[in-house]
């Protein structure tokens, strides 16, 4: 064992500081995708495209300010402009014309037309922003980099990973947890998800709250491909590849629970960049195989309960 | 009696059962009104439609006047028509407090962001609710740990917290111990009564109905086959045996 750190133990910690930083990224999708499966009771396949878009947007946004000659926080500070302007255009957008329409149907009818909504998205990128990589990670660089001691070591890693992604990760979920818990707004988001018939009765107006949460959770996903984009290349596919990853989060987690996304997209974070480091053949199949032994122990996932539903 | 809602042919069928075949029922300005009947007649089909949760195939609704048939409930709530449910509604999670709050920030229309739900003035009204059901001392229970009663109760104080002119509600003694009963129906009368809220209640406990509902429709095969003051409506020997499923012979002398 000390023989194997002394060889591996850089690696190993290389491993967990690049996890930590997927692991918020993760988190900011999944939880987003979690709490509109909440409270709507959709499962969302285009919020993989609203990642995409959110990271293309960024990029887009921050060459043409040139936010590589501007301040660091500022740079950061167009990224989340660029995630909340996607959020607030598409996100009522697809709820107003799309999703509201379906709300009473069934859920592969619902699976099926936000299906269709992510292929339309994923032809919608290729035309905007064609099918070469793009990459622009003038944000990441203003950062810097910081090294971590490690034993007699250190570990350089840059800034924006081993603090702003995970500080706005840590941002959101307080945020999150505070703002459904403590504000009149949040109460009634968590009313319309305990008990849509009860909360109808006493005149909460659920539309309004679809239309929030559909949004905020829109934010989100944008938010997290906005963040994702400085630290690599935006290929096409990736917004594929990021809702299959945000659903083992989600179904891991429980569904509808925000705290159980965090705790999930840790494990799943750390899991991955793990196996890329020591077992790199195993890195996709890392984030199922923790889904899969998690529901073997607990069907409803870590968070989840069973649901009881009154007539 | 000046009528504040009258439903006026109202029908409605599910399948082959006609839950609603032909109704026609007034209730007055302040007047408290049950409806009795076998299980399956239609008497809950009656409140959803008052309410909005079901859209009636035919007839109107006239509330005020105006036909409010087929309305969202949240509209219907909005015009001062309130309900409780057969099983109580309330948000277990929470505080009896808080979902007096709660519903009080729903009659508002208040949707503010950040602004937290309990704020003073709220605070105070809720509690002024609570003590006129006598539920002051259960503020900060969470509704998961009432026991049956106060949990209807509970429950019928959210309703009033909207302010209706008019409740209407699916057996509000169902479940409660016989002990109870009374107690409950009580509470609930007076704190209405004062208010000038006209009330309609689904019944099973014709002792409830005859103490305290001022007029009973007896609701049968979807059809309103008697209607009158209580006291007649339940001497009646057809409503005894065939709605009641009291024979003459066994019931009291």
């Amino acid at each position: 064992m000390g023989a194997w750190f002394a060889d591996n133990g850089l690696l190993l910690g290389l491993a967990l500081l690049d996890g930590l930083a997927s692991a918020a990224l993760i988190f900011l999708v999944a939880v987003g995708l979690n709490l509109v499966f909440g409270v709507l009771r959709v499962l969302n396949i285009a919020h993989g495209s609203l990642f995409a878009i959110g990271a293309y947007t960024a990029a887009g946004l921050g060459a043409a300010l040139g936010s590589g000659a501007l301040p660091a926080w500022a740079a950061l500070g167009v990224l989340i402009l660029a995630a909340a302007l996607v959020g607030a255009v598409l996100g009522p957008l697809i709820e107003r014309l799309l999703l509201r329409r379906i709300y009473a149907e069934e859920n592969v009818l619902q699976l099926l037309v936000t299906f269709a909504l992510f292929m339309m998205l994923e032809d919608v990128q290729k035309l905007v922003w064609g099918v070469q990589p793009v990459h622009h990670d003038a944000a990441m660089r203003l950062f810097g980099t910081f090294d971590v001691p490690f034993g007699s070591d250190f570990i350089p890693f840059t800034a924006y990973q081993l603090f702003v992604l995970p500080g706005i990760a840590v941002l959101v979920l307080v945020g999150l947890v505070w703002f459904l818990r403590s504000t009149l707004s949040g109460r009634m988001i968590v009313a319309v998800t305990t008990d849509r018939e009860a909360a109808t009765a006493i005149g909460i107006n659920a539309d309004r709250v679809y239309l929030l949460t559909f949004t905020a959770g829109a934010v989100l996903a944008a938010l997290g491909g906005a963040l994702a984009s400085p630290t690599a290349a935006i290929v096409p596919g990736v917004g594929a590849s990021t809702i299959v990853l945000s659903f083992a989060v989600v179904a891991t987690a429980g569904l509808g629970r925000i705290e159980g996304a965090a705790l999930t997209a840790l494990m799943i974070g750390l899991g991955r960049s793990v196996a890329v480091y020591f077992f790199p053949e195993a890195e996709v199949l890392i984030p199922y195989l923790i889904m899969v032994a998690v529901l073997l122990v607990k069907p409803q996932g870590l968070f989840g309960t069973l649901e009881t539903r009154r007539i | 009696m000046k009528p504040i809602l009258q439903a006026q042919g109202l029908r409605l069928a599910f399948g082959g059962v006609k839950a609603a075949d032909g109704i026609d029922l007034d209730v007055g300005e302040g007047e408290f009104l049950a409806i009795i009947g076998p299980n399956g007649a239609g008497k809950t089909t009656f409140i959803n439609m008052c309410t909005g949760w079901l859209k009636p195939q035919a007839g109107r609704i006239l509330w005020r006047g105006q036909d409010i048939a087929g309305l969202p409930p949240r509209r219907i709530t909005a015009k001062g028509i309130a309900r409780s449910f057969q099983l109580p509604q309330l948000f277990t999670e929470h505080t009896v407090l808080r979902n007096l709050a709660l519903a009080i920030a729903a009659r508002e229309g208040a949707f503010s962001l950040l602004r937290p739900l309990l704020r003073p003035g709220w605070t105070e009204e809720a509690m002024e609710i609570m003590r006129g059901f006598g539920l002051e001392f259960l503020a900060d229970t969470r509704a998961d740990a009432l026991n049956e009663g106060s949990r209807k109760l509970a429950d019928i104080a959210m309703a009033v917290a909207l302010k209706p002119r008019l409740l209407l509600m699916d057996e509000p003694t169902s479940g409660v111990a016989a002990s109870e009963k009374l107690g409950i129906v009580e509470t609930l009368a007076r704190v209405l009564r004062e208010t000038g809220v006209s009330a309609v209640f689904v019944e099973h406990d014709m002792e409830v109905v005859s103490r305290f509902a001022d007029r009973v429709a007896v609701w049968s095969q979807g059809r309103i086959v008697a209607n009158g003051p209580p006291q007649a409506v339940l001497a009646d020997p057809d409503v005894r045996r065939e709605v009641i499923g009291i024979e003459d012979a066994h019931a009291a002398p």
